[in-house]
């Protein structure tokens, strides 16, 4: 993972960039865009937001589609994969097709990285000062579970 | 120890966690009972386990009145509300009783899922003023945690602890050199699965593994079936406040990081419930 700082994103870049991530919007709603191999290629140009519109059945999948959009410098592409399971999102990601370095910043805050298992370290033997994770329990929450394990354990 | 090190601690509950400020200076009486009044206070209008609660008269329908800062807390909804499909929402209360989490824990499910109620045909929240038509039970857990800590930061700020650390549970802000803090494991709470530096940023939590009461049951659900979510299993962002780091890290349970970037900046990571770990390329810090 890099040490970059993160930057301020400009407001345009955002806005144009929003188009292309509705490709993944869909969520349990359906309708994602799968890519678009009846019509030749795997990496045409395509209206997202308008593709997104229309309710059709997806096959489970993984699909890969092309996104354009404007930025002052011009037009830009950014390929956005989608996993489709039992006709819902499962899983998306977006591969950054920079034309410019001055993209390639934005979209590099767009996409993401994927680690394929995590790996657990003990935390004692971390030099750290804080441990982040789930909320601590609560009184009350805490002792009803330890009841309801009492309980099941009879 | 660095020389800027915050060696003076105060630890309490509240709200149902623990909490620990952490400063230079020995915190003064002064400030000790702003925090203390504040949290209170705070508790007081949102607490969804609290029959004297502000909030808990919506039970009947009808208005409430928040202080100033319910505004941002509003606003920040309607915005996830939007971006996540109805899937995020303050009105998630009643589905959370229907599995059994309500005010007697009693984690006994009344029955099968149900959806919240839509925001606009019967619940409006605008400004600081709610008006529900019709009976809704509030819970502001997804984000309501995260602003408390802001405002007990700026509560510290102004009476002069312009460095320190609040640390909610787990929810946390610091202001002052750089920390380093450590992700907690989702299936081994004794390990880690990273380690992130933090300064001048909120980093807050979500987690599945903790607050489940039985099998498959736990406190992170879709608003618009009811049912608990499964394909993530823990999230961690870091923003400006902890108010956006809170409310992402929950946002992130229910759409891909995609939508909210489109609209929000922050840092994250999200653990899929087989194991794989999504983050920000531009995190600094480590995932083991």
């Amino acid at each position: 993972m890099s040490n970059a700082v993160p930057k301020p994103i400009s407001r345009w870049a955002l806005t144009t960039l929003a188009a292309a991530s509705l490709l993944g919007s869909a969520g349990c709603a359906a309708t994602p865009t799968p890519a678009p191999g009846a019509e030749g290629g795997s990496g045409e140009t395509s209206s997202p937001a308008t593709d997104g519109a229309e309710a059709r059945a997806y096959a489970d999948g993984t699909y890969t589609a092309t996104g354009s959009y404007q930025t002052p410098g011009g037009e830009e592409s950014i390929g956005v994969t989608v996993t489709l399971e039992s006709g819902a999102v499962a899983d998306v990601s977006a591969e950054p097709m920079p034309s410019n370095p001055t993209t390639e910043q934005y979209q590099g805050k767009f996409s993401s990285g994927i680690k394929d298992e995590i790996v657990g370290t003990p935390i004692d033997e971390l030099n750290v000062s804080k441990v982040s994770g789930s909320s601590l329990t609560s009184g009350g929450f805490k002792e009803a579970i330890d009841q309801i394990k009492g309980e099941a354990a009879q | 120890m660095s020389p800027a090190a915050l060696q003076h601690s105060v630890r309490f509950e509240a709200i149902g966690t623990t909490w620990q400020i952490d400063t230079l200076a020995e915190l003064s009486a002064g400030a000790r009972a702003a925090v203390v009044g504040l949290v209170e206070e705070y508790d007081g209008v949102y607490s969804r386990f609290r029959a004297d609660s502000r909030i808990a008269g919506l039970a009947y329908g009808g208005t409430v009145e928040l202080p100033p800062h319910g505004e941002h807390l509003g606003s920040l909804y309607r915005t996830l509300y939007r971006l996540t499909e109805g899937a995020m929402s303050p009105l998630v209360g009643g589905s959370l009783e229907q599995l059994g989490y309500d005010a007697d824990y009693s984690f006994t499910p009344a029955g099968s899922p149900c959806s919240a109620p839509v925001w606009d045909e019967r619940f409006d929240w605008t400004g600081n003023v709610i008006k529900a038509q019709a009976p809704v039970i509030l819970d502001v857990g997804a984000a309501g945690k995260g602003q408390l800590v802001d405002l007990v930061s700026q509560t510290l700020k102004a009476f002069g602890y312009a460095e320190h650390t609040v640390d909610a549970g787990g929810d946390t802000i610091h202001h002052g050199l750089p920390i380093t803090v450590a992700l907690e494991h989702p299936y081994n709470t004794g390990s880690a699965i990273g380690v992130v530096p933090l300064a001048d940023q909120a980093l807050c939590a979500s987690a599945s593994n903790r607050r489940r009461w039985s099998d498959g049951l736990h406190h992170v659900l879709d608003a618009t079936t009811g049912r608990c979510v499964d394909k993530v299993v823990a999230t961690w962002v870091l923003a400006g406040d902890a108010l956006h780091a809170d409310a992402l890290a929950t946002a992130l349970f229910l759409v891909p990081p995609e939508i909210l970037l489109a609209e929000f900046d922050f840092e994250y990571v999200r653990v899929h419930s087989d194991g794989r770990a999504q983050f920000s390329s531009s995190l600094a810090g480590a995932l083991f």
